[in-house]
């Protein structure tokens, strides 16, 4: 997919062939921004439903997909070096660690947790059920 | 790129008299102009920042109160911490230096997107109105850590417009991390490969990386809390069911890389400062360029070392405290390789490299003290005290400003066009250096000695003090006060100097320290393009082409050496 | 110049350290601290040893190799692999050593005793208070005995505290929400600074208490008594007994009629039967009623132009203090002067 060439030639001359780069066609963006709009519906339809303890999960999962399809179309990186896929993959392997590191840590505690003693959240929650 | 400069430069012209007025300095694309603005932009945060801190010292000088009341000086504090992270050392060496020296270095003609450069000066603009509003609406009291739930307590108003503040910094910081990256990946010249670029600019590129990944978490933390505060969504106030320890975390992952951002850059300068000034080959250049890019790894690995007393769980700490120590070695690899510099090298000791020296001596205590803060059974004693505000102090302030201030002596020949006084220059610098020590080293022992930090008082007459801690607290504050106070003198008389050197300045030549970079291949200041043709890249580090002109007082092309060029500069 | 200490009186204090601790560290008053102050010298030692080492080479090449005129720098090496690697590898396991050391010496710390003697403490904006299992109340002091480990269960009723004893070389944040754990030994008899360590808010420095630790067989006679102090009151002596409550209250309310962040009592006291302004335009009559209510739900009636800050004492005051704090505002000039000093 990627050009080879180009990527090798990274460490030297690079004035020579920074180019324009790919071009993406109009029907292909346009494509795209139909399929985003159809699974913007499933998105909303999903979430009309109840699909039990997978709701979370088809909810990232429709979302996942959505992400996928911005960064590999309408940011190019389908046609891009490597370089900017690893670059992509590591950036969200920073966020995994953060999000994952915080939870083991926070889950770590949980036990000792005031449970149900939100004084401001219990207040509200009486007002609303009479 | 020039189109407000569009008129047509004589020979003599250079950046600065290239056009004239002040919307030609405003809406330059230039970034020697916009690297300037951020100096003076940036030093006059540090001043507003100085003040604050020495009437911080100043309050501390005495227990009990003594020049302002307890209200007054934790928004002083916090502003003091704000200021001087958010708006002065963050920014200060990559966007003020960086931005002038980066695209020279690379023999371009300016950065990769100059409208997003002009673009992020402005918002830093943006940035320090909010946190100056702030400060007109009454002040924040949180410290700049903003730790929940004190910060979204309804009380405090200031809280949105600092963190406001702080989340339009963030973006300016990303731009020119942004900026910076595409920079060295697409302009650099024929024949500078990786290996070959000056490590100044490796020290960038490793910046710009936190930049990138990490500014995007602070910023995200800072709207949550904005909007817990603001729609009070329980997320990190247990009140509304949230963690505060969860704040914490989402916090020192930006934060603790951060520290990162502010050291790395200046490691940066430092290579630079002690290879040119001893006029030796820097030592070890792989293995210093790699520990840019370790440090810069390993820096979001470690945030946890911010939090081993918040109630994080056991196996936490030790997995944290395993990997901080981690971070602690391509460090010692730098300080080790530029000692080998210096051996047998032929060391000037001009006023940017007495900078460079004493950010060596400093950066080692600095470092040394992290261990006992990384090693779990002490930092239990020494976390928030004045341990760690002097352990801190030695990093960012000592280490970070130092290095930047080391830098812009070094560049300032470049920037201005004018030589300053070497005797100041050498005072200020002992000023400056003994002051920082002696206002800081006191600080160890208080800390170790149990003086919690944030505390507006000490005296055994308030509350339950045993008069034995008051008494041995008060002999260092008073140390420490007066250190800052000599160290302030010192900072009062470079501003002095260097005012004076743009005026009554001699001229300063292209070269005047004999370094193989490209900036010094361009004429002192720089010409609006920087080099007509690129210029041609050899080793940057083989000073042996370079011969002393004594009538020109600096350094110049040897003679009997071919200029990769083919001409003289 | 009245600020400044007598000089050659702090410098014998800095030569001779604090009572019973050194230049570094204060007086070791735990088998922790003893474990904490090894690892502390441990790593100074090998600190002095590479900064000296770091100066002095430093020191050396800039004096041997500085420039002179006319002087032809000597060739040398520009990398030299094994001498790199030499100093990447030589730091990198001395500091897998400390990280051990530290973490052996963190196990100690947080591994709890069994037979530990346990007490519930609450921080709140701006002191600490100590709940003993037999009922004793303490605020700001906190009494246990010696020898024998004792484990705190803490939480926080409004922002995060940290609980600090330096002389125990012991830190734990102290956080809403949530309930932390701190365990300590302390075998000799004594007095004990214990500080707020996490920045809480404007009297934060004053968020100090003190540790005192008494010997074990007095412990259970003098808890005992803490537990049932308020019963040695008579009745009509009760608002004697609302005066050693005060210092609970003392952070926010003042007896002279000054202004904190609460109404002074002696202005509750001035009112006293008469009406008084709420923040949202109602009035309420100053009565016992008015300030038991004060005390278990004070955000429930919030006087006219002061914040919103106060939490429940509910479970923290026995029903005999809250009325014994009643009494003490109702008889406020019987019991203390103008200036709020007690009239014997």
């Amino acid at each position: 997919m990627t050009d080879a060439a180009e990527s090798t030639t990274e460490t030297t001359h690079e004035h020579a062939d920074h180019g324009e780069g790919h071009i993406v066609s109009i029907p292909t963006l346009v494509a795209t921004g139909i399929v985003l709009l159809f699974l913007t519906w499933v998105t909303v339809w999903a979430a009309g439903r109840d699909w039990g303890p997978a709701n979370i999960w088809v909810a990232l999962g429709i979302a996942a997909l959505k992400g996928s399809v911005v960064a590999l179309i309408f940011m190019h990186l389908r046609w891009d070096r490597p370089f900017n896929g690893i670059v992509f993959v590591g950036s969200l392997a920073f966020v995994t660690l953060l999000i994952a590191l915080a939870m083991v840590d926070t889950s770590e505690y949980q036990e000792d947790l005031h449970r149900g003693d939100a004084p401001a959240v219990r207040d509200t929650l009486q007002e609303v059920q009479p | 790129m020039s189109m407000l400069t569009a008129d047509h430069p004589g020979p003599q012209s250079n950046y600065l008299t290239h056009s004239r007025g002040i919307l030609s300095w405003l809406f330059t694309l230039d970034h020697k102009r916009i690297g300037v603005m951020y100096l003076i932009s940036i030093l006059a945060s540090f001043f507003v920042g100085g003040v604050l801190a020495l009437l911080v010292r100043t309050e501390l000088i005495a227990p009990g109160e003594t020049i302002m009341g307890q209200d007054t000086y934790n928004r002083t504090f916090t502003m003091h911490g704000a200021i001087m992270i958010f708006l002065v050392i963050i920014p200060s060496i990559p966007a003020a230096l960086g931005n002038f020296v980066l695209p020279i270095m690379l023999g371009a003609k300016d950065v990769a997107f100059p409208r997003l450069n002009l673009t992020s000066y402005w918002l830093w603009v943006l940035g320090a109105i909010f946190a100056v509003t702030s400060m007109v609406m009454g002040g924040v009291d949180t410290g700049w850590t903003f730790y929940a739930p004190y910060s979204t307590e309804e009380a405090r108003t200031g809280v949105v417009y600092v963190t406001v503040g702080a989340f339009i910094l963030g973006f300016s910081s990303i731009f020119t991390g942004l900026n910076f990256i595409v920079t060295i990946h697409r302009l650099r010249p024929r024949g500078m490969t990786w290996f070959r670029m000056p490590l100044f600019l490796w020290s960038l590129y490793a910046t710009s990386i936190i930049q990138i990944l990490a500014t995007p978490v602070l910023g995200i933390t800072l709207l949550l809390l904005i909007v817990e505060r603001v729609f009070q969504v329980g997320i990190f106030d247990p009140a509304l069911g949230g963690d505060p320890v969860l704040y914490q975390h989402f916090f020192w992952f930006y934060s603790h890389p951060a520290v990162y951002i502010m050291i790395l850059p200046a490691m940066g300068i430092i290579s630079e400062l002690i290879s040119i000034h001893s006029h030796k080959h820097i030592f070890g250049y792989r293995f210093i360029a790699y520990s840019s890019i370790a440090i810069a790894l390993f820096g979001f690995l470690v945030w946890g070392h911010h939090m081993f007393t918040s109630g994080q769980s056991a196996v936490v700490n030790a997995i944290f405290s395993a990997i901080t120590f981690s971070v602690s070695i391509p460090s010692a690899i730098k300080v080790f390789n530029w000692l080998a510099t210096l051996y047998k090298g032929s060391i000037s000791l001009n006023t940017p490299m007495l900078y460079a020296l004493s950010f060596i001596f400093i950066f080692t205590i600095g470092g040394l003290t992290g261990l006992f803060l990384g090693t779990l059974a002490t930092d239990i004693h020494l976390h928030d005290t004045y341990f760690v505000v002097a352990h801190f102090h030695y990093v960012m302030m000592g280490s970070a400003l130092i290095a930047m201030i080391g830098g812009m002596h070094h560049w300032w020949p470049k920037i201005t066009g004018k030589m300053y006084s070497e005797v100041m220059g050498r005072l200020a610098w002992a000023l400056v250096f003994v002051g920082f020590n002696v206002a800081f080293f006191s600080q160890f022992m208080l800390g170790s000695q149990g003086m919690p930090r944030r505390y507006h008082d000490y005296s055994d007459t308030v509350g339950n003090w045993l008069p034995e801690k008051t008494e041995l607290f008060h002999l260092y504050h008073v140390i420490s006060s007066i250190g800052s106070y000599v160290m302030a003198i010192g900072f009062f008389l470079i501003l002095f100097y260097l005012l004076h050197s743009i005026f009554k300045g001699r001229r300063a030549p292209a070269n005047p320290w004999g370094g193989r970079s490209l900036e010094w291949q361009c004429a002192s200041p720089p010409p609006h393009n920087n080099f007509d043709t690129p210029p041609a890249v050899g080793d940057c580090y083989d000073y042996s082409v370079l011969e002393w002109d004594a009538e020109e007082g600096g350094y110049h092309w040897r003679e009997d050496v071919p200029h990769p060029n083919g001409e003289e500069t | 110049m009245t600020f400044l200490p007598s000089i050659p009186n702090l410098l014998a204090t800095a030569a001779e350290g604090p009572v019973g601790g050194g230049f570094w560290m204060p007086r070791q008053a735990s088998p922790i601290a003893d474990v904490v102050d090894d690892i502390f010298f441990f790593i100074l030692w090998i600190s002095v040893f590479f900064f000296v080492l770091i100066v002095a080479l430093m020191v050396l090449f800039v004096i041997k190799y500085r420039r002179r005129e006319g002087q032809e720098r000597q060739p040398s090496a520009s990398h030299n692999t094994v001498l790199e690697v030499t100093w990447t590898i030589i730091p990198l396991i001395l500091v897998i050593i400390i990280f051990y050391v530290g973490l052996r010496g963190y196990v100690g710390m947080v591994q709890e005793p069994l037979n530990a003697y346990e007490v519930w403490v609450t921080g709140q904006r701006w002191f600490w208070s100590f709940e003993h299992a037999n009922g004793a109340v303490q605020s700001d002091r906190l009494t246990v005995p010696a020898g024998r480990p004792v484990k705190l269960k803490m939480t926080s009723t409004d922002v995060i505290h940290s609980f600090y004893i330096p002389d125990f070389r012991l830190k734990k944040d102290v956080v809403p929400g949530r309930y932390t754990y701190l365990w300590f030994e302390a075998p000799e008899p004594g007095q004990y600074q214990l500080f707020c360590a996490e920045y809480c808010g404007a009297q934060h420095s004053q968020m100090t208490g003190i540790i005192e630790v008494v010997p074990a067989d007095q412990f259970e006679d003098i808890i005992t008594q803490k537990a049932n102090w308020i019963d040695d009151y008579a009745d009509e002596d009760l608002a004697r007994a609302g005066l050693r409550l005060y210092p609970r209250c003392q952070s926010c309310h003042t007896l002279d009629g000054s202004r904190l962040q609460g109404p002074s009592f002696r202005e509750t006291h001035r009112l006293w039967g008469q009406q008084r302004v709420l923040d949202d335009g109602s009035e309420v009559t100053v009565d016992e009623n008015y300030v038991r209510n004060s005390i278990i739900n004070p955000a429930s009636q919030i006087v006219m132009n002061y914040p919103n800050v106060m939490p429940t004492f509910q479970g923290q005051l026995k029903e005999r203090e809250v009325r014994a704090l009643i009494e003490f505002i109702r008889k406020l000039d019987e019991v203390v002067d103008e200036s709020g000093n007690p009239i014997e």
